[in-house]
């Protein structure tokens, strides 16, 4: 019935984009423009005392928190308002946005950012978990430096770990991950129509509208972003392109002329959010038989700076922190904490590949502490149709991992090789099993986005389709056509989509958490229905649909119990490696992969968003390191940063296990997350198994492989 | 200021411009050649690749004073041809296209490849795109893009 | 303002460095990085600038008797794709970089930019390269562990360029270059080696090792070596232990982005130790 929707199509972008005529937001042409820069924190953490800017020529200006109107607030609109537009006493890390300098030349403002003088009084910073949980220097945020914390208990985990025979423990970190997207971050804002515009490279244009209109003080309608084409953001264009738009939106607001602020590769590395570093430890009890009987997991993540959306991170992280098993006594704590690095922020997977790497790792740990290969004693634990989940909720998905695993092992020979391997100093194979929750945690598609979509007739057999969200290089504006043309009867280049304009489309919610095929697919497949019903009203008819959330699916967001997700895409992952013994390096020889992602909507943008989510997640377990010194990453140049090129990684053998969700759009569920979240553990697993020694850091460095053979 | 002639996409021209200039802006800035990309500046990604005499080179390491008389093929000229339409066609068939910032780069590196070998192997159309970063793709769809160009621009190359 | 200069050959090249301070520019793979300046700027260099890219003459590589000799304006693609260059040099040009800026980037830049990560630098130490360095007045000569002093530093005169890389075309069976980078390809590295030997029967006839990014500069050294030459195989084994302690000695890496210095000089003794133990062994037997 499906198989019309998965059929590879051409993407509707790919020609443009690949011979260069697509237009990225430095494409543009604005005019007489202005440039834009910001002057930033040079301390992690200090009072300013004064800041002296010398005499600006004509035509140049200097912004900051006293240009914001007197109706507007000097925050910024994320999930919590706590990051301020301009710093305006305090610093917190390096970086900060203090001011913008302004004008037409850009040689003139970097002489002039340069007499920029900012005294500071310092205080003594804290960088990591461990600092920040000791208040070093004193608590920047409450008392305790914790932005928050939350508890999860299914069971009675007290008694288990009481009556346990014994206990495994392991204590597993991840550490920062830059984006990396192809296109650093950019925007250009004008005034037009005698208000505020933003054309930006974002996920999320109605963020953005958000963040900018409260600032300014004026009503949303008061405030309209354009997206253009968007190099690439993998949650990097969520929230922090309001970082840059609001202070661009005050500039604009004072001077009424188009500004351009573009990062620069280094500023970009230099001063964005990564993804939060985590530091998780989990003891399992295990009983005479060796059989779990109970799990305590406590998570902490590094928020940085500011908190912005770091707790809804956090919550992702602990709901995925028991990962696809069915424990029956669990306790799981999750805190995040304030430290004077840059603010941390969404990443693909928003803290699930943290909560996913160390219970994959830890489990394969405890197998090895009973004597089972990694892939048996998981299966055992395999979460199933109507067990109760940390959240106690029933799994409502027809959970098939052993179907999957039975693929993974057919295609990969893992459960030959693991076996043949054990004693082999040269090769190892790893495994990993994941699951991603579609769509917003718990009712937030309800409570907080009520995503609406509009549709409407433009031709004889034309129609248009209205959503807020982007094309980024998923796939989007091909997948969502397929989908209306589908239900229309139509051919899917018949069908219009541009990239939104808050003045024209409605809001449909960000383009994140896996939510744009599977939820708002789904809302324009429905909202197709009644489009057709509609049709023969003529060109011009038009239908509109908003989201309603399944009356099946419960939750509490106080208690956060209930169904967390509607559902969730599952993976595995296959890794073989071998080792250099000389040198330490690892070379990966094989990659495997089997994904339910409930119907795939083209087979061809599914197997490049494994792809993708495969490399990307390897690069993550195995060379992209990103430590702090003295406040500032250390690696911010793309030749210290490093990502992975051509030759790292050897192709991907994947395969879709079908499993149709009722509420996506023919059946598809999310994808873009879950196909990063297997990749490093699976990593991690196999250099474990390689090396016979437990693997607790990513990534997982040729100097940490030195370390633990010596 | 000094005036700087060479070949663009087949056609003579010349700036006034300071010699200093990166490649890479003149030619954005100057000839409107916008598929000329920025990723990093640094000569790590690759996005702003052009021929240079026939070579793939990074247009953000060469100023402008560096490339009288040259010959420079950007994306602009490359998708003109009839290799250029193959490639385009075949990334676009294969699925190598994603966020797209990369693209025009990795076809100026595909030409620069198919030039030298109209017939590659994996592990050479590999080493060939090395200095073209992707954070979309993964690759593995680039690479069949690039399979897919020499062979059905078999007779092309 | 800063100011560029296009010389067609030599002669007006050095008569121009003979009267200014001047940055000498042949691929501009090292100084457009260094003088990157934000985006739609010039780039910020200090000193007027000579673009050596003009010069056909500085553009040949060839062999001159037992010596290959390459020109100053020879770019590191054509150092891979000229026949008799020694493996160890082909598989360390081949090693920097990617195809765009070998493209472009000259081996005499990587020389004289002199970074104790220079990879092709390594190579050239165990092949007891030299260079030429050329002023209005006449030609020096010199050895390249003389030329490049520190990181960074060379011993390269005011009004001197470098116009020629010599390398001795010694025989040597068995030659050996291994970069560790932060990645597969497109990478710096965290440390390199090099290995040039002539094996003859079971015997070293000669041999010269050569670690990069482990120091301040390229550590080579030729008294250890002359305690390997002449010996066979049994009797390296023997001396191993002794040679390993010399070296570990000498081989004194820091800690930095890329790797740390533990990791550099461990690595850099498991690879000396890998080449005596089968490196050599390959060749002997
Ligand atoms: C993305 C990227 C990756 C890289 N990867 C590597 C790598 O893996 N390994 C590695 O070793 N290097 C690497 N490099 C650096 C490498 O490209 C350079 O060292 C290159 O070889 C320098 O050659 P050039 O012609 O570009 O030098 P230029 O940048 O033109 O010059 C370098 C220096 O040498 C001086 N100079 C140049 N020619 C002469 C001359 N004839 N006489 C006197 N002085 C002169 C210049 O004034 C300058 O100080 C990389 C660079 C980039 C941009
Ligand atoms: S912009 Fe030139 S290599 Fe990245
Ligand atoms: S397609 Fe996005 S970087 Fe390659």
């Amino acid at each position: 019935m499906n198989d019309e929707i998965r059929k590879s199509v051409r993407r509707v972008d790919a020609v443009a984009k690949a011979s260069g005529l697509a237009k990225y937001i430095s494409d543009y042409d604005f005019g007489d423009i202005l440039y834009a820069r910001l002057v930033r924190s040079t301390r992690p953490r200090a009072k300013i005392l004064s800041v002296t800017v010398p005499e600006l020529p004509e035509g140049y200006y200097y912004v900051d928190y006293r240009d914001i109107p007197e109706k507007g607030k000097n925050r910024i609109q994320m999930i919590k308002d706590d990051w301020k537009v301009f710093a305006e006493d305090e610093v917190r890390y390096v970086g900060e946005t203090i001011a913008l300098l302004i004008g037409p030349d850009r040689e003139r403002i970097l002489n002039i950012l340069s007499e920029i003088k900012i005294f500071y009084e310092d205080r003594e910073p804290a960088y990591t978990i461990e600092e920040a949980l000791a208040c070093k220097g004193g608590a920047m945020v409450g008392d305790d430096n914790i932005y928050g914390e939350y508890n999860l208990v299914k069971g009675d985990p007290d008694t288990a770990f009481n009556n346990a025979a014994r206990v495994v423990e392991g204590t597993y970190r991840t550490g920062f991950q830059e984006h990396l997207y192809m296109e650093p971050q950019g925007m250009v804002g004008t005034w037009e129509g005698g208000r505020v515009n933003i054309y930006a490279s974002a996920q999320c244009p109605y963020y953005i509208q958000k963040s900018v209109s409260s600032a300014l003080g004026v009503d949303g309608k008061n405030v309209r972003i354009k997206q253009v084409t968007t190099g690439g953001a993998f949650g990097g264009k969520e929230h922090f392109p309001d970082v840059i738009a609001v202070p661009l939106a005050v500039a604009v607001n004072k001077i009424k002329k188009p500004i351009e602020l573009i990062f620069d590769r280094i500023e970009d590395i230099s001063y964005t959010c990564k993804r939060h570093p985590s530091r998780i430890t989990i003891k399992t009890a295990l009983d005479k038989e060796n059989n779990i009987t109970g799990m305590d997991i406590d998570t902490v993540i590094n928020g940085g700076g500011y908190e912005s959306s770091t707790l809804i991170v956090l919550q992702r992280a602990l709901l995925h922190g028991i990962g696809v098993y069915n424990i029956p006594n669990a306790h799981v704590r999750g805190r995040a904490v304030a430290t004077n690095t840059f603010p941390s922020d969404a990443y693909r997977g928003f803290g699930a590949p943290q909560g996913l790497y160390a219970i994959e790792m830890h489990m394969s740990q405890v197998a090895k502490e009973v004597g089972m290969f990694p892939a048996d004693f998981k299966r055992k634990y395999f979460i199933k149709n109507g067990d109760m989940t940390i959240t106690n909720a029933t799994m409502k998905d027809n959970v098939k991992l052993e179907e999957m695993f039975a693929a993974a092992d057919e295609m990969s020979d893992y459960t030959r090789k693991i076996r043949e391997y054990e004693n082999d100093p040269y090769r190892g194979i790893g495994i990993s099993f994941v699951n991603h929750g579609g769509g917003f945690t718990g009712n937030g598609e309800q409570e907080i986005i009520k995503g609406l979509v509009r549709m409407k007739r433009t031709g004889e057999n034309r129609a248009a389709l209205y959503v807020s969200n982007v094309e980024m290089g998923q796939g989007l504006q091909t997948v969502l056509r397929k989908i209306a043309a589908k239900e229309l009867g139509l051919k899917y280049t018949d069908i219009e989509y541009d990239n939104p304009d808050t003045d024209i489309v409605p809001d449909s919610g960000p383009t994140v958490a896996s939510r744009s095929t599977m939820v708002v697919g789904y809302l324009i497949q429905e909202c197709a229905k009644k489009l057709k019903g509609k049709w023969d009203e003529g060109v011009g008819a038009e239908a509109e649909h908003r989201y309603i959330h399944p009356s099946e699916y419960k939750w509490d967001q106080d208690t956060l119990q209930g169904d967390a997700y509607p559902t969730y895409g599952w993976g595995i992952n296959v890794v073989e490696v071998e080792m250099d013994t000389v040198t330490y390096e690892v070379k990966t020889t094989g990659i495997w992969s089997v994904f339910d992602v409930g119907i795939p909507m083209d087979d061809t943008i599914m197997d490049g968003q494994v792809s993708g989510g495969v490399i990307q997640g390897l690069g993550y377990a195995s060379i992209e390191k990103c430590e702090v010194l003295d406040g500032r990453f250390r690696q911010h140049t793309m030749a210290d940063y490093v990502i992975p090129t051509s030759m790292d990684f050897p192709e991907i053998k994947n395969k879709f296990i079908d499993n149709p969700y009722k509420y996506g759009p023919s059946g598809a569920k999310g994808a873009g997350e879950l196909v990063f979240d297997a990749a490093a553990p699976a990593y991690a697993d196999a250099v474990q198994q390689l090396t016979g020694k437990n693997i607790y850091d990513i990534p997982v460095t040729p100097e940490m492989i030195m370390e633990l053979e010596e | 200021m000094a005036k700087t002639s060479f070949i663009l996409n087949g056609e003579e021209v010349s700036v006034e411009a300071d010699p200093l200039k990166r490649l890479l802006d003149v030619l954005r800035e100057d000839f409107e050649a916008l598929g000329v990309k920025e990723g990093c500046g640094e000569g790590e990604c690759g996005a702003c690749s052009i021929l240079l005499n026939g070579k793939l080179v990074n247009s953000c390491m060469i100023p402008l004073g560096a490339v009288e008389g040259a010959d420079i093929v950007t994306p602009e000229g490359l998708r003109e041809t009839e290799k250029g339409k193959v490639i385009i066609e075949s990334f676009a068939d294969t699925g190598a296209v994603q966020c797209g910032f990369c693209t025009p780069g990795m076809m100026m590196a595909a030409e620069a490849l198919l030039e030298k070998n109209n017939n590659p192997e994996e592990s050479e159309i590999r080493e060939a795109l090395s200095g073209n970063l992707c954070r979309c793709t993964g690759y593995d769809l680039i690479v069949k893009g690039v399979k897919t160009s020499a062979e059905r621009g078999k007779d092309l190359w | 303002m800063v100011k560029s200069y296009r010389p067609d050959t030599l002669p007006e090249a050095l008569k121009l460095m003979e009267t200014r301070d001047m940055i000498p520019f042949a691929g501009g793979t090292d100084l457009m990085v260094k003088y990157q300046s934000w985006k739609g700027t010039l780039p910020g260099f200090p000193k007027d600038v000579l673009f050596l890219n003009y010069i056909s003459s500085l553009k040949k590589i060839e062999v001159k008797g037992e010596t290959l000799v390459i020109g100053a304006g020879v770019t590191l693609s054509d150092v891979a794709d000229y026949p008799e260059t020694p493996k160890v040099l082909r598989d360390a040009v081949l090693s920097i970089a990617a195809p765009g800026i070998r493209n472009i980037a000259t081996l005499s830049g990587n020389i004289c930019n002199a970074s104790p990560a220079g990879d092709s630098i390594c190579a050239l130490y165990a092949l007891d390269a030299s260079v030429v360095l050329s002023k209005s007045g006449g030609n020096r000569e010199c050895a390249l562990p003389e030329f490049i002093t520190g990181p960074g530093k060379t011993s390269l005169n005011s009004g001197e360029l470098l116009t020629a890389v010599k390398i001795p075309l010694k025989k040597a069976n068995v030659q050996e270059f291994r970069k560790v980078g932060t990645r597969k390809a497109n990478a710096l590295s965290k440390l390199s080696f090099s290995a040039v030997a002539e094996i003859k029967g079971d015997t070293v006839d000669g041999i010269a090792l050569a670690f990069g990014a482990v120091g301040p500069t390229v550590i080579r050294s030729t008294e250890l070596e002359k305690k390997l030459t002449g010996k066979t195989l049994e009797q390296i084994k023997l001396i191993q232990k002794d040679i390993m302690n010399d070296y570990s000695a000498m081989i004194v890496p820091i800690d930095d982005q890329r790797s740390t210095a533990a990791y550099r000089k461990q690595v850099a003794l498991n690879l000396l130790k890998n080449f005596l133990e089968s490196g050599l062994v390959q060749e002997m037997q």
